[in-house]
């Protein structure tokens, strides 16, 4: 299996506007540059913020698939819509994207609220994907503990402090939130995410939905995350039919950013060994 | 001076027993309700609501009471039960909820019949105020604050349509779907009790005040602010082809007199400070969840602070409340003087919480502040003989008789 390589500068990829089904979408995507093959589809959902860039995470992925990084309606670039009121709008909206885009079947990975909505879609449309993959997502309940610490009563800067336990590469996704129009943009993509997960903040119907997963799947955890709880992870591979699990040592919530190139091959690995 | 103002005695009802600010996060939310001794809480209700029995008896126009949630500034969560306690204590007053918070209610007909039945009750003595409660109401009572707004507007719609239309009638809406609206008892008052919107200034909330003639009421602002607030008001109406009558614009400011200016200032600072610095001890977060305001509101709540250098409640001193006017403290000639700015210049007519209870006042004080601001300042905004509203026949601000005619439509 090929290694992803440690990445020391990340080109700017600037994101292109489609159209899925009446509404406008902000979406990134490019795939191994070296190789004879294009990689396969790999769409990635992120999670509630590091918008608006291609992340080193993204370029660490594309070395080994084709990576397609939409931004969720009423984040980054991609304008709020009336008709958005819950993850199943969502859910339904990236079926649309798969379609406008041509996709028969694809890898599909999601990261924290991008993580509850890969869940939900492969519940809806398990026989679309090749695999599943889930980074500390939310979404399940974990049993006497909350869903999320309550990050809608933290500051900017106690939020970072909760989901990086490694802040060696937190400059990659800091931002200047005296700027009122950064502050502006921020709380409107907290807005968003309101709308979707201010209550409820689980799913309660998920763990009985999760049976019906047919593709197999990868559960992602950090070593210790302080915002969604360490369980969830284990409830999540707990209830889907065909699931492993793997924490990425030294990391919290943010993995992605920690350690982009760990958390980018430990997903190719799993999406190879599958083939 | 103007004759027209007139004085609504409202208190918050705190609970001031909490540590001190620098000790807590946040007054609301999650201040650990051990702090409340219900012992102590007895004696304070009971105090508070002998004070708006008390506002009767010295003739203020109205008394008010409002809802919050979780939290030690204002220990109202049910409005509607201290108006009820009012309401049969006294005979003539006006009590005005101000108010219910639309939103947070599962489902807006209990507002509807509430209402009506103080209204009933009190023979028509209801001003029935609406609100979409602060921000910290939203982590509180958990409804979606990026949805308030919407809630609000369709929440108030089915109840004035429930007070007005005969029943039952089908209600669909987005948020409220109902299909026998028919709330037994209907208000006393016709078409419906006076509706009130207490406002933060959002121009959202002011455009849609002044296009329903709602008399729209500034809270604990500085008064460059309540200007700009209601300049905007008075160019919605404008839009809308009338002149806003000085009932529709209300202010919400602390008022203390006493004989000497000295002896106001010394026994008014500490409670002053109390509220602004305790009660309104917030932390941004808590004051405006996400979704709470539209990112354009935002955007002109952080221009706005920035241009008119409005500081946070906690940041502001005893003499910045002062000049700033938030608040309004002096012997009764002072206090008068102040007042008859906001008659004369800002053509306003309704004075919300003259004299009342506030932060950890003492009741002496409270009584003491209430009898001499009646004998001494009211007089000053009132034909002679003193007479509330109520006794003079004057009709409830917001009522259809108390605001100008709807001119002609030109053909």
């Amino acid at each position: 299996m090929s290694t992803v390589t440690r990445l020391d500068a990340v080109p700017e990829v600037a994101a292109e506007t489609i159209d899925v089904a009446g509404s406008p979408v902000a979406l990134r995507r490019r795939g191994p540059v070296d190789s004879a093959t294009a990689g396969e589809p790999l769409l990635f959902l992120h999670g509630a913020g590091f918008t608006g860039k291609w992340l080193r995470f993204h370029e660490a992925l594309a070395q080994g698939a084709d990576v397609i990084a939409p931004e969720h309606v009423g984040y980054g670039e991609t304008p709020m819509q009336d008709w958005l009121e819950d993850i199943g709008d969502l859910v339904l909206h990236y079926d649309d994207l798969r379609r406008a885009l041509g996709l028969e079947r694809f890898h599909l990975v999601g990261y924290s609220l991008g993580g509850w909505i890969a869940a939900a879609y492969a519940t809806l449309f398990p026989d679309r994907l090749r695999s599943l993959t889930l980074i500390t997502p939310a979404g399940i309940q974990v049993p006497g503990k909350p869903p999320f610490t309550d990050l809608f009563t933290m500051t900017p800067e106690q939020l970072f402090g909760t989901i990086f336990n490694d802040p060696a590469n937190i400059g990659e996704v800091m931002v200047d939130v005296t700027d009122p129009d950064v502050a502006v943009h921020l709380y409107e993509e907290q807005s968003t995410l309101a709308r979707l997960v201010w209550n409820p903040r689980y799913d309660r119907r998920m763990p009985r939905r999760l049976a019906r997963v047919s593709c197999p799947a990868l559960v992602l955890g950090a070593e210790d995350d302080r915002l969604v709880p360490n369980e969830a992870v284990d409830r999540y591979a707990e209830f889907l039919p065909d699931a492993r699990v793997q924490r990425i040592p030294g990391t919290g919530h943010a993995l992605v950013i920690e350690q982009p190139e760990q958390t980018a091959q430990a997903i190719l690995d799993f999406q190879r060994s599958e083939q | 001076m103007s004759q027209s103002l007139q004085f609504f005695h409202f208190g918050l009802m705190p609970y001031p027993n909490i540590p001190p600010p620098e000790q807590i996060e946040s007054t609301w939310v999650n201040l650990s309700n051990s702090n409340y001794d219900p012992v102590v809480g007895h004696r304070l209700y009971n105090e508070y609501l002998d004070q708006a029995v008390l506002a009767e008896k010295l003739g203020y126009d109205g008394t008010c009471v409002n809802e919050h949630h979780q939290n030690a500034y204002g220990t109202m969560p049910d409005p509607n039960v201290m108006a009820s306690h009012i309401v049969a204590r006294t005979s003539k007053i006006r009590v005005g909820i101000i108010g219910n918070a639309l939103p947070l209610h599962e489902n807006p007909l209990r507002v509807a019949e509430s209402v009506a039945m103080l209204d009933v009750i009190s023979g028509g003595r209801i001003i029935s105020g609406f609100v979409r409660g602060t921000g910290m109401e939203y982590h509180s009572m958990r409804v979606n604050p990026a949805t308030s707004r919407e809630r609000f507007w369709e929440a108030h719609d089915l109840i004035i349509k429930a007070w007005t239309t005969d029943g039952p009638f089908d209600w669909q809406g987005k948020h409220f779907d109902i299909p026998y609206v028919n709330p037994w008892p209907r208000p006393f008052q016709q078409p419906h009790p006076p509706i009130w919107l207490p406002g933060q200034g959002s121009f959202e909330t002011i455009k849609e005040a002044a296009k329903r003639r709602y008399p729209f009421m500034m809270v604990f602002a500085p008064l460059s602010f309540t200007k700009v607030n209601y300049d905007m008001y008075r160019k919605a109406a404008a839009d809308e082809g009338y002149e806003p009558a000085p009932e529709q614009l209300a202010f919400c400011v602390p008022t203390y007199v006493a004989e000497t200016e000295a002896k106001a200032h010394e026994e008014a600072r500490e409670h002053m400070m109390w509220l602004f610095h305790r009660g309104l001890k917030i932390p941004d977060y808590h004051w405006v969840p996400p979704g709470y305001m539209s990112g354009q509101s935002l955007r002109g709540m952080i221009m706005g602070k920035r241009k008119f250098g409005i500081k946070d409640h906690t940041d502001l001193s005893y003499q910045d409340l002062l000049d700033d006017q938030y608040i309004i403290v002096g012997t009764p000639q002072q206090v008068a003087e102040k007042l008859a700015y906001y008659t004369d210049e800002l053509g306003a007519g309704i004075h919300v919480a003259s004299s009342a209870q506030i932060g950890d006042m003492p009741n002496w004080k409270v009584v003491k502040n209430m009898t001499l601001f009646a004998e001494e300042v009211m007089p000053l905004f009132r034909p002679p003989g003193n007479q509330p509203a109520w006794a003079r026949g004057v009709p409830v601000p917001g009522t259809p008789a108390s605001l100008p005619p709807t001119p002609a439509p030109t053909l």
